[in-house]
């Protein structure tokens, strides 16, 4: 639970029924690490553990409430429970958590390692039965692996430098070799982030571009990756203008993750930061007349160019 | 002076309560006697208002999973006011056989991770913490590995709700190169993320057939109305949309020529079979298809069928149209 957005009552009583099976099956405990376990800030967590000492059954007697051991609360900043009355164990999952969980357990069984250890069918059962109600229906379907996608996972579970030949959109092609830090899938696309040694940086490389994959016997070498958003690299230095119907803004996708875009009527206008405009050709043609360059000159030129070319091949 | 009781001693207390009694309480003992609603009688508070307060802190504790039951009068189940309120303890805690591995927690970790920033992160969160709370060590995180799914359809958090409460929705439609907007009212019994695409599918009422619709082409609002379906018509929904989903690409073949060391023979040639000089790849939707196909240009030729190259044709056009030069 994110420390800046205020708590309602509802989410205090999640973080109690949490905070009480957790202590008696761990306690005693330090504030902090309950706090982090737990997910909440250390002092809304202390103050909710004090207040269990007045809940209890209705008319309760003293020991029908919880109880804390405050001496080694105000001693040591650590929890104890001296009573339960209820909450022995974690609440069941909401159909709503499981699915979450299960949609999601889809794609992370497809990691490096994750699927030989077995664990996913049992974690499949285990949290359909751990459900109050049967989980919603979400499905996320992985798309089958190939070669190249095995290759660049043995390489990094091995901590071996990988070597390829990649394929940018109308460039040559180079040939890399990439120490692996990680493997990102987002929508469905694969992708290598490494370390690139003809480039010496950082980068991120759609599997898709990638060919002729060779394992080396180079250990990779060790890399930090201080860039907050990796997929930042589709951002440029250069400035475009497009104007599209706002109904198909969710078409496209990262092209606005960090445009300015202004709406007046039915029309939206967005200004991209890109590579290379000229490239914005294949979205314009890709989204047939819904999105329009308007500058630079050139993408502009570029995407009547591209359409006039691809449309000759039809006589 | 009363002392003031903060709403989550009354919330907790109300559940603690409903689950020490085996028969439960009715709400006449609730409201005299559970921490809260004793003092606010006590303060002179309606029992209007009482009630209401009773009838929300029920609606806010289901939300959170806490399975609250009536147990109303046999002879007359419409009348509540000797009905009986309880929490079973065993509906309500996880079964005591469920335990995690630290290995398994850490791939949950990475599961609940997948959601990123999108509105179902706060229900894998929660999941998380539930599981946590069992006090079970974690295995090291699972690093190297960043799986995301993006749910930035505005649909996507509507539907699902919908799909949760088993309620009916009604949005309009957009097919691409088809400018009518559709009204139509839908069960929606699974969300399916197939080729990186989410879909719905369910039971379109007025058709009276089930039919998977594109997220990404709903214009404007889903409206979820109080209209229920059978809550039932949802078990092995997903699977059924994705094995419909799938015997549809098997059956839609392109036929493409596609011209060397350019972008459409990089991200085509992967998926799909050679055949001389032509390249058949499957699809599940002829328009997803000729977006992408469009996009490439003079770099791949549509072989057919006659629809696809005439929705690729169509797309080219209509760019050139845009920017003000007829084809």
């Amino acid at each position: 639970m994110s420390a800046d957005k205020p708590l309602l009552a509802i989410d205090r009583v999640a973080i109690v029924m949490n905070l009480v099976p957790y202590l008696v099956e761990r306690g005693p405990v330090s504030v902090a690490e309950a706090a982090r376990e737990l997910d909440v800030a250390p002092d809304v967590l202390r103050r909710l553990a004090e207040g269990l000492v007045v809940i209890g059954l209705p008319d309760g007697m003293h020991n029908d409430l919880f109880d804390i051991d405050w001496d080694l609360l105000d001693e040591r900043d650590e929890l104890q429970l001296l009573n339960t009355v209820a909450f022995e164990r974690a609440p069941r999952l909401t159909a709503r958590e499981a699915a979450a969980l299960l949609a999601g357990l889809q794609l992370a069984g497809s990691a490096p390692g994750v699927a030989a250890k077995g664990v996913v069918p049992g974690l499949i059962a285990k949290l359909s039965r751990g459900a109050s109600a049967p989980p919603a229906e979400l499905t996320v379907t992985a798309n089958p692996g190939d070669e190249v996608r095995s290759a660049v996972m043995d390489a990094l579970d091995r901590g071996l430098a990988v070597s390829f030949t990649h394929q940018k959109p109308d460039a040559s092609p180079t040939t890399r070799t990439v120490d692996p830090v990680k493997i990102l899938v987002k929508d469905d696309q694969w992708y290598l982030r490494g370390w690139c040694h003809l480039r010496r940086d950082m980068r991120t490389f759609h599997l898709d571009r990638i060919s002729d994959v060779v394992v080396t016997d180079v250990a990779a070498g060790v890399h930090d990756d201080p860039e907050a958003s990796v997929f930042g690299a589709a951002d440029g230095p250069l400035e475009a203008t497009i104007r599209f119907t706002p109904h198909v803004a969710p078409l496209l996708g990262q092209f606005l993750d960090h445009a300015v875009v202004t709406t007046e009527g039915t029309r939206s206008t967005a200004v991209l930061r890109v590579a290379d405009p000229t490239q914005l050709k294949r979205l314009a043609a890709r989204r047939g007349g819904e999105v329009e360059i308007l500058a630079p000159d050139e993408a502009r030129i570029a995407a009547v160019e591209w359409a006039r070319a691809g449309l000759a091949q039809y006589g | 002076m009363p002392e003031k009781i903060a709403p989550e001693e009354r919330l907790l207390s109300l559940t603690v309560a409903l689950m020490a009694h085996r028969y439960g309480l009715t709400k006449e003992q609730i409201l005299s006697s559970v921490s809260g609603y004793r003092e606010a009688r006590a303060e002179g508070r309606s029992s209007d208002a009482l009630e209401k307060m009773f009838e929300r802190d029920k609606d806010a504790l289901r939300d959170l999973g806490v399975p609250i039951h009536t147990v109303g009068d046999h002879a007359d189940p419409d009348d509540l006011r000797e009905a009986r309120y309880l929490i079973p303890k065993a509906e309500y805690l996880l079964p005591e056989d469920i335990a995690f591995t630290p290995a398994e927690v850490a791939v949950l970790n990475l599961a609940a991770a997948v959601w990123g920033e999108s509105s179902m992160s706060a229900d894998a969160a929660a999941a998380l913490r539930k599981i946590r709370a069992l006090g079970i060590d974690v295995d090291e995180p699972i690093i190297g590995f960043a799986p995301r799914i993006s749910a930035r359809e505005p649909a996507f958090a509507p539907l699902r709700q919908a799909n949760d409460q088993a309620r009916v929705v009604r949005f309009t439609y957009v097919k691409p190169g088809d400018d009518v907007l559709r009204a139509r009212t839908l069960e929606p019994h699974a969300l399916i993320e197939f080729e990186g695409r989410w879909h719905v599918h369910g039971l379109d009422r007025d058709l009276g057939e089930t039919r998977t619709f594109l997220l990404s082409r709903i214009v404007g609002d889903v409206q979820v109305t109080r209209e229920g379906f059978d809550p039932a018509s949802r078990v092995g929904a997903g699977e059924r949309a994705r094995l419909g989903l799938e015997s549809v690409s098997a059956q839609n073949i392109a036929e493409l020529r596609v011209q060397d060391a350019t972008e459409a023979a990089v991200r085509l040639r992967r998926r799909g079979t050679r055949d001389g000089d032509i390249l058949r790849v499957r699809y599940v939707d002829v328009h997803v298809l000729a977006d992408e196909l469009a996009s490439y240009g003079p770099e791949v030729r549509v072989e057919g069928p006659d629809e696809l190259r005439e929705q690729v044709v169509s797309r080219l056009r209509r760019t050139l149209a845009a920017h003000g030069v007829s084809a």
